[in-house]
């Protein structure tokens, strides 16, 4: 598989092939084997409501109230295997068939074959709305993700490699202003 | 620090509580006694002291309920909207990740496939 | 966060207080603003339910408010209110008698993952820890969401330090036991 050489990160504007995003369903019945499964399904009135409830004073959140306001629906399911072969190459092949139709084209297929981590990124263009979809597979893990409307990559992107991973304290800073208490008993030691 | 630390930072990280919840602090601390209406005004007038229990109560227990309902139609409005918004975060922070995770992939191999 | 602006944060803080106490609400406005996130936070990784954590974060400000004439200092406000935060999550659990209570055992093992950020790790771990005893779960959230050392956390939940210590190794080898087992042996 090619891997391409670079991945190139700008807004998209494009024509959606189907009103409701990829046809996931007959991933369903892989919630069953699977350890973890996460499924979410916002669009419409729902994710409106969703938007009013993200706090513009949170970081996180205000990147994607912005990230959302061109959104029409965001869909994903993601599936976490204790053992591998639970889920069928089939599955994907579903998936990616859909993304076969006119206007889905694929930008980034990133393959390991030392751990069989496999990830592929499509968008369409072309129209007045735009389409993101996100496959990642390894022997253990299937997740599917699939943005209708207008999405910023590297926004998205960006979102998704700063999520306030805290930093490496080897010991406590010794000027922590919140040390400092009222008159306590002594701890016992 | 070890990986399971760090991950236990990052899973408790803290979490912005809704937009409004220091105007509803506030609004509870400002929350005036309920004002009583004009007919229960009167009937205290008219009636004998025992019998205005009796009376305070049957009209507690019609208005209660209703404020009740009322309120609890908020309430549930309010729970649907934040567990959507919390299914939002999650979806878009899944996608997130996905993404810059190959992004990172891409930029490492191309500069791999450059020193070659 | 230089010296200095810590000094400027503390002492308009401290402002705020003094204003509060005389009945000034934008400032105890200010208070409960800059505080919220702390205090909502201890009580929803404690309690894994958002509507009980903010009602019962209300309920900690409010009184907060009634209390105002006995806080000291900056510092000692954080310290009242993650004492009186941690002391109402106990008490919740404690009067919830028909939670259905979830064991640690009972909660799935999360699968093997690589070592970026993960949301799916991310809630799973935060599952897990819902899933501990009271006093631990307190213990590890004052540990890692406020990165409080063992001292400071005996100081809060009013527990001895040798109870503290004791609680944090044993949750942390709880939780080190259950990812360990899919994710292999973790680095120390």
């Amino acid at each position: 598989m090619k891997i391409l050489c670079s991945l190139t990160l700008f807004t998209m504007m494009a024509a959606a092939a189907f009103g409701q995003g990829l046809d996931l369903k007959h991933l369903d019945r892989l919630a069953a084997k699977a350890n973890d499964t996460a499924d979410v399904t916002l669009d419409g009135s729902l994710l409106k409501l969703a938007a009013k409830f993200l706090s513009a004073s949170d970081p996180d959140e205000a990147k994607i109230k912005k990230l959302v306001s061109g959104l029409k629906g965001i869909y994903v399911k993601s599936f976490e295997f204790e053992k591998e072969g639970e889920y069928a190459e089939s599955d994907v092949a579903a998936i990616r068939s859909q993304l076969k139709s006119p206007g889905w084209s694929r930008i980034v297929g990133v393959h390991s074959k030392k751990d069989g981590e496999n990830a592929e990124i499509y968008i369409k263009t072309g129209g007045a709305d735009g389409g993101l979809a996100i496959i990642c597979t390894n022997p253990t893990e299937l997740t599917i993700v699939s943005i209708l409307g207008k999405i910023d990559l590297d926004e998205l992107s960006d979102l998704g490699g700063n999520l306030g991973v805290p930093k490496l304290d080897l010991e406590k800073s010794p000027d922590k202003s919140d040390k400092s208490q009222p008159p306590k008993k002594k701890e016992d030691e | 620090m070890s990986y399971l630390e760090d991950d236990l930072k990052l899973a408790l990280q803290r979490a912005e509580p809704s937009g409004d919840f220091t105007e509803r602090v506030l609004a509870r601390l400002n929350a005036p006694p309920r004002k009583r209406a004009w007919w229960e005004e009167l009937a205290v007038l008219f009636q004998p002291p025992r019998v205005q229990w009796v009376a305070l109560t049957v009209v507690a227990s019609v208005v209660i309920p209703i404020a009740g309902i009322q309120y609890h139609k908020e309430q549930r409005l309010r729970a649907q909207g934040e567990m959507a918004k919390q299914e939002l975060v999650f979806a878009m922070r899944m996608a997130g990740s996905k993404l810059h995770k190959v992004q990172q992939k891409v930029l490492g191999m191309s500069q791999t496939e450059n020193r070659l | 966060m230089t010296v200095s602006s810590a000094e400027g944060t503390a002492v308009r803080v401290q402002e705020d207080l003094e204003r509060s106490d005389e009945g000034n609400l934008p400032a105890f406005a200010e208070i409960v603003r800059e505080h919220q996130a702390m205090v909502f936070s201890l009580a929803y990784y404690f309690l894994r339910d958002r509507g009980l954590a903010e009602e019962l974060a209300q309920e900690v400000f409010l009184e907060l408010h009634r209390s105002l004439a006995s806080i000291q200092s900056p510092a000692h406000l954080v310290f009242w209110l993650r004492k009186v935060a941690s002391r109402r999550c106990i008490d919740q659990t404690r009067r919830r008698l028909f939670w259905p209570k979830l064991r640690l055992e009972d909660v799935p093992e999360p699968a093997a993952r690589t070592r970026e950020a993960d949301p799916l790790l991310t809630r799973a771990l935060a599952r897990l820890v819902a899933s501990l005893p009271e006093k631990p779960r307190m213990v590890v959230i004052l540990r890692f969401q406020e990165d409080l050392d063992p001292s400071e956390i005996a100081d809060v939940l009013d527990m001895p330090l040798s109870t503290v210590k004791s609680h944090l190794q044993r949750s942390l080898a709880m939780l080190r036991d259950k990812l360990a087992r899919t994710v292999g042996e973790i680095a120390i």
